[in-house]
């Protein structure tokens, strides 16, 4: 029986990430697929399938990106698919392009995600025009009373705090990790800032109390893309060590978040990850480095408690002293992740690159030794979905 | 072009079903009601047109006190918006109702610096233009039961 691990990601790209007015999002989307292709040593013309997004356009371009891409590429695209995990889907899109890949549905598998030029609505690089449209995401029941993406993960917190006693400065330390990373990074949109401290972070603005500027994503723009082809292919292509899905999972929770239990503990998430590490069958200790969405610190500490990686509440002392460093426990997000490497459209994208590069030994002074095992976490809204991967070699 | 009467520029909500007006309707009449399931009497917020809890779909609009505690909140120093940014800092709770579901508005009548979880609060009316009524929450003296 065909197995998502029958598949493998062979190629990936990553612009630098910043403000990118001057290109447009389909220069940049294909600038991210050549970059894949180049990575992997396929052609362009060998594409046959997409997950996501292609090229953008108007009307029936954006509708249905498949047709569009096979009138470019001059043959027939034989797979598109979409999943609905927001800013995470097409991190979370590897599944879909190695399910059609492992099925024989398709060959050569891209997922891209591109954000550029004047964008408008969140892809904007106006921070305040991006910031109001965030803001509506969540509906009337709760934006006519001026809130916001940052108090939606503020609320969830606060609550935190008050159950397990969380601090300011526990939430720092995963933001001063992550920006470690990201100085390390050439293309992150926040490693030129330097290195920062937990005073830096717990004394920098209040954005929605008990977040701080330094707990927030960046708002950016930037591109990104890989290629998922047959694990033989990949290996008969000799350029990098295949790195495949070994387990997936999805849990899509909740849309208004005075509908769920509780707003500390996302059964979501805990379904996701548990689906996938049961079709991986391995276990929490055998992963040696994690992308968990992080569009705030906050976040981050509830996909660790939530995968499993610690008990519920003791996501504090779990980051504490660098435990998501480079050097501790689980070094997690260690490109710099949303809050200082790119928060760019589906930024999960980047949070998936950042783990192949672990696993084929290519994150240079990032490397984590003997990484072999990684574990993904994607979510779409305020852990409203999530999906979960484990990815290793084949 | 038609103009309101107001100056009122914040966000208004829009593109509500009308199956759910009558929420905003009660509110325009500062007597809040939310759905309540005919069959297993859990009440539903924001409207819904199916039970969450036993999946009935015979929903009867229903007062409720008014009345809860604050679950959670966060002071919103950085808004969405101009508009929203001139009152800011706001406090932003989710609080648990008597009934036992949870709303979300803003918490006013308290400084932010002064507001806990488990603060006992309760809902009132804010005509923002002829056409709209918004609730918040302001605190309230300790319920019992």
């Amino acid at each position: 029986m065909a197995k998502l691990s029958d598949a493998a990601i062979a190629g990936v790209y990553q612009t630098k990430q910043g403000i990118l007015t001057d290109k447009t999002q389909p220069s940049v989307w294909w600038e991210c697929v050549r970059g894949a292709c180049e990575d992997a040593g396929i052609s362009v013309g060998d594409i046959d399938g997409l997950v996501g997004d292609g090229p953008s356009g108007v009307g029936l371009r954006d509708m249905m990106p498949a047709p569009g891409l096979a009138e470019l590429l001059g043959h027939p695209i034989r797979f598109h698919a979409r999943n609905t995990v927001g800013a995470g889907a097409a991190g979370a899109g590897v599944n879909l392009a190695a399910y059609a890949v492992a099925h024989g549905l398709a060959e050569v598998v891209v997922v891209a995600n591109a954000v550029a030029g004047q964008a408008r609505g969140y892809g904007s690089a106006n921070r305040d025009e991006a910031v109001a449209t965030m803001a509506k995401l969540s509906g009337p029941y709760e934006y006519v009373y001026g809130t916001t993406r940052v108090s939606d993960y503020a609320t969830l917190a606060m609550r935190h705090m008050h159950e397990y006693g969380t601090t300011a400065e526990q939430l720092a330390e995963i933001a001063v990790a992550q920006r470690h990373g990201a100085t390390l990074h050439p293309l992150s949109v926040n490693g030129y800032r330097g290195d920062i401290t937990v005073e830096d972070v717990v004394t920098s603005r209040m954005i929605a109390d008990p977040l701080h500027l330094l707990d927030c994503c960046a708002i950016n723009q930037g591109g990104g893309a890989y290629i998922v082809t047959s694990a033989d292919h990949a290996r008969s292509l000799g350029r990098h060590a295949p790195v495949a899905v070994l387990g997936y999972g999805e849990g899509h929770n909740h849309i208004d978040p005075n509908a769920v239990e509780s707003l500390t503990e996302f059964q979501g998430a805990k379904v996701s990850a548990d689906t996938a590490f049961g079709m991986a069958g391995v276990s929490r200790d055998d992963i040696d480095v994690a992308g968990i969405s992080d569009h705030f610190t906050v976040g981050v500490l509830l996909g660790l408690e939530d995968a499993g990686f610690c008990k519920k509440g003791e996501g504090g002392s779990f980051v504490e002293k660098g435990g998501t460093s480079l050097t501790g426990r689980l070094p997690t997000n260690t490109s710099g992740g949303f809050l200082s490497f790119s928060h760019a459209g589906m930024c999960g994208i980047f949070t998936l690159i950042e783990l192949v590069n672990q696993l084929r030994g290519d994150a240079g002074e990032r490397q984590v030794n003997d990484a072999s095992l990684a574990f993904l976490n994607a979510v779409g809204g305020a852990q409203q979905a999530h999906a979960a991967a484990i990815l290793g070699r084949v | 072009m038609t103009t309101t009467t107001t100056e009122y520029n914040k966000f208004l909500p829009e593109d509500i079903p009308d199956s759910q007006m009558p929420f905003w309707e009660s509110l325009k009449a500062k007597a809040v009601k939310v759905q309540r399931c005919d069959n297993c009497g859990a009440y539903l917020y924001i409207p819904k047109d199916i039970c969450n809890k036993c999946y009935h779909t015979e929903l009867t609009w229903t007062p409720i006190s008014g009345h809860g505690e604050v679950y959670t909140y966060t002071i919103v120093r950085r808004a969405p918006t101009p508009a929203y940014q001139e009152e800011a800092p706001y406090t932003l709770a989710h609080v648990t109702m008597d009934e036992g579901f949870r709303m979300i508005a803003k918490l006013k009548g308290i400084a932010p610096e002064d507001v806990r979880i488990g603060l006992p609060v309760q809902i009132t009316y804010e005509d923002v233009t002829p056409e709209w009524t918004l609730f918040d929450f302001e605190p309230a003296p300790a319920t019992t039961g």
